[in-house]
């Protein structure tokens, strides 16, 4: 890895927690149901693209890639989910808001 | 063995959907498949696994393999299975949902295997995702309100901790230059000290924490343990958390990065953490599945201090105390399963003299709990004590004395338990109660026998599973 190339990886190594924070701080701060998802989806995305520089800084993209691929089908599979989640809650309290699901105490 | 049992259930589920079979058909093959697991483990060569990977072997390149630790967790996984299964039956109503549940309890069991066969950490993080989806619709399957919003804290909490521990994964692939455990072992004791390295073990640690419940990361875990239907509480409580978190803990630290002096600090101190306060917690709850859920996190809290540990000892008493912990709290959910079939609630201040009417579930429940509070010669004294030991001669003397104190903790919690919902006065609103139907008693007796039988006979279990499986013997 030369110098230049390294100066570049930086900025991917910084942008990929800046998004994951991103993410945590959206689902912490929201009051609707469907943004803790989307900030979900954020914190992903950070670690996407994390893993596609590590291929590419190593040497090695198509080891990557399935990976990449795998990923995506599983956060797919998990995102169906949740929208069923959502769909349902939003039926039973015919609202979207985060207060719905605070109502079990420890 | 490794290949069959990860593909037979994943085909099974094909072949039950391509045409849709009825729920009773999709029942009684889920429970052969589970039977023929634990026939699998002891006879590996008897029931022609080796001519299915073969055949399967044509199509199909998978990196498994199988060791002394990954039987230990495939037979607590039929165990529970089956006792899971059965208990669920009398509660489902409709055909289409017994299908569903059937199916749903096959793929984790499918991807529970693949966890514990794998040996690449992507590898884990597709099969604890597998495990994530089956069991986020397990929990939901009855739809009420507060399941969906266990369910829902359940999913949000355990897909950051996947992010995480994806996050760990393209760290390790970075400086490793792939995800295997070879590959990241060896990068481990090239550049242990490395910033990168550290980032990535804290936060793979950090999901695998959040997915096994431990405190201070258990804030889902009552509620979804609490909410989620009866038979799908035995086989989260008995082995999901289990094997995601905490085995996937184990072999993260044993067979790939191993252990240093920081690991080793904040396991002990999580463990010790989860033990007081889920065991002070438990105490104080009112309702029957809670106190359940927070007896969970106490005693995972025994698995991860042995852990801390570090030494062959101590990850033969963590993989022991896997199994006894997955046969008495399935066979204690089941118990709550079976009151809350016969009575309909699960308030524990409203009972009282249960025992009258329900001896059978009453004495299991006693043994279970003896079990858990670790008396001698039920199989949870022999765990506790390799755990004591492990601490003790790991020079974590104080952890050790925590350990022997917090079991005092663990007898209030249950004692409690027991006299409020089985001894003393029969409260009036219990006359037409009857003993539990069958569908409760035999899991009830079977994973009884299991733990009295594998504490008598301990001496044996322990030669045969439990110190191969460390490399002891």
């Amino acid at each position: 890895m030369n110098y230049e190339s390294l100066a570049l990886f930086k900025l991917y190594l910084i942008t990929a927690p800046i998004l994951f924070v991103i993410g945590i701080y959206a689902i912490m701060i929201t009051r609707n149901i469907i943004s803790v998802i989307i900030g979900l989806e954020i914190m992903t995305k950070g670690v996407t693209i994390l893993l596609a520089a590590a291929g590419f800084f190593n040497g090695r993209p198509q080891m990557v890639e399935p990976l990449i691929i795998t990923m995506i089908v599983v956060e797919v599979v998990i995102l169906m989910i949740s929208a069923g989640y959502i769909i349902n809650i939003a039926k039973k309290h015919n609202s979207l808001s985060v207060e719905n699901i605070k109502n079990i105490k420890g | 063995m490794t290949v069959s049992l990860i593909f037979i259930p994943i085909l099974l589920v094909i072949l039950l959907n391509i045409p849709r079979l009825s729920g009773k058909a999709a029942y009684y093959a889920a429970l052969a498949f589970f039977a023929y697991q634990l026939i699998a483990v002891f006879f590996p060569e008897a029931v022609g696994s080796a001519q299915f990977s073969q055949v399967l072997g044509r199509w199909f390149r998978l990196n498994v393999s199988a060791d002394g630790i990954s039987k230990v967790i495939i037979i607590s996984t039929a165990i529970v299975a089956i006792a899971a299964l059965m208990t669920s039956k009398p509660f489902i109503k409709y055909d289409s949902r017994l299908f569903s549940l059937s199916n749903l309890m096959l793929l984790a069991t499918a991807g529970i295997n693949g966890i514990v066969f794998a040996k690449d950490v992507f590898t884990i993080y597709v099969f604890v995702e597998v495990i994530a989806a089956a069991s986020y619709i397990m929990i939901v399957l009855d739809k009420t309100e507060s399941s969906l919003e266990g369910g829902f804290k359940y999913l949000i909490l355990s897909s950051i901790a996947t992010v995480m521990m994806l996050f760990s994964v393209s760290l390790f692939f970075l400086v490793a230059g792939g995800t295997g455990f070879r590959e990241i072992s060896d990068a481990v004791r090239n550049f242990g000290g490395n910033t990168v390295v550290m980032l990535a073990i804290t936060l793979f640690m950090s999901g695998l924490l959040i997915k096994g419940g431990l405190i201070p990361f258990h804030a889902w875990l009552p509620g979804a343990y609490g909410s989620a239907p009866a038979g799908v509480s035995v086989f989260l409580g008995g082995i999901i958390t289990k094997a995601t978190g905490v085995f996937t803990l184990i072999r993260f630290f044993y067979s790939v990065t191993g252990f240093n002096d920081n690991v080793k600090m904040v396991l002990l101190i999580t463990g010790s953490l989860s033990i007081v306060i889920g065991a002070i917690a438990a105490i104080t709850q009112k309702d029957f599945k809670k106190v359940l859920a927070y007896s969970s996190i106490s005693q995972v809290g025994y698995i991860v201090l042995a852990l801390g540990a570090g030494t062959s000892l101590a990850i033969a008493a963590a993989v022991f105390h896997i199994f006894n912990h997955a046969v008495f709290k399935s066979l204690l959910f089941v118990n709550a399963a079976a009151v809350e079939k016969q009575t309909g609630r699960r308030d524990v201040d409203s009972f009282g003299g249960l025992g009258y009417k329900m001896p059978l579930t009453s004495a299991t429940t006693a043994i279970a709990f003896l079990s858990a509070a670790g008396i001698p010669p039920l199989s949870g004294f022999w765990s506790k004590l390799f755990i004591i030991i492990a601490l003790w001669s790991a020079g974590c003397r104080g952890f050790a004395l925590l350990a022997i104190l917090a079991s005092i903790l663990t007898m209030a919690y249950f004692l409690n338990l027991q006299k409020k919902v089985f001894f003393g006065e029969m409260s009036p609103n219990l006359e037409g109660v009857k003993e539990a139907p069958l569908s409760f008693t035999i899991p009830q007796i079977f994973l009884c026998a299991i733990t009295a039988l594998a504490g008598v006979g301990f001496f044996y279990v322990i030669k045969v599973l439990i110190f191969p499986s460390a490399g002891i013997i």
